[in-house]
């Protein structure tokens, strides 16, 4: 089966959106309290 | 206050609405091809000079808009004196830095990975229809990687004037 990436459909892009924000979100809250 | 607040108001009306111009085009992209199909030969059948041209000016009033949106967002950093530490991820700048980095990559993936192959798509460029078909693929991907990259993007615009106690 030929791979599809989950942003093919228009909610899996808005779900991919939002896990990118939350581990964007940790990495930025690491980052301003180093 | 930090910089000239007349220009930085300035700079950020113009800002957002070069960016709602850009992403409301991708938006709008979005809810026209909420899933990917792939193109037929039907689909490029040849299109009238004034179709043409229309096609290419709407194409036009989102690019050039995402190198305005690029470039006030970096005046406003220069003017605060925020450039270095924003792109350098330093202290509460990293929290508009992380947006201004997410937003270069929109613009290169814009102007360096989808434009070359649009191009050929909706026929700017002569190709094969064998070769407007792969390009489909790769335009849809590189739009809807931006539908994703802009979710962060406005979290991180939005909580750097508004948000920093999330950061604390």
């Amino acid at each position: 089966m030929k791979f599809k990436p989950p942003h093919d459909s228009a909610w899996g892009a808005i779900v991919c959106g939002l896990v990118l924000t939350a581990i964007l979100f940790q990495i930025v809250r690491l980052l301003v309290k180093r | 206050m930090l910089g000239n607040p007349v220009l930085g108001a300035l700079l950020r009306w113009v800002h957002f609405v070069a960016a709602i111009i850009w992403i409301g085009h991708n938006y709008v992209n979005v809810i026209h091809h909420p899933r990917y199909q792939p193109l037929t030969l039907d689909d490029l059948a040849q299109r009238s000079e004034r179709f043409m041209v229309l096609l290419y000016r709407e194409h036009a009033m989102f690019r050039y808009p995402s190198i305005v949106v690029w470039l006030t967002g970096v005046g406003m950093l220069w003017q605060r004196h925020w450039l270095s530490d924003a792109f350098a991820l330093r202290g509460y700048q990293a929290v508009i830095g992380m947006g201004s980095w997410i937003g270069t990559i929109m613009v290169l993936n814009l102007w360096l990975i989808m434009w070359p192959h649009q191009k050929k798509v909706l026929g700017f460029v002569p190709a094969s229809p064998e070769e407007r078909i792969r390009c489909a693929r790769i335009t849809f991907l590189s739009a809807r990687t931006n539908t994703v990259l802009s979710i962060p993007l406005l979290f991180f615009m939005g909580a750097a004037e508004h948000g920093l106690v999330l950061f604390r």
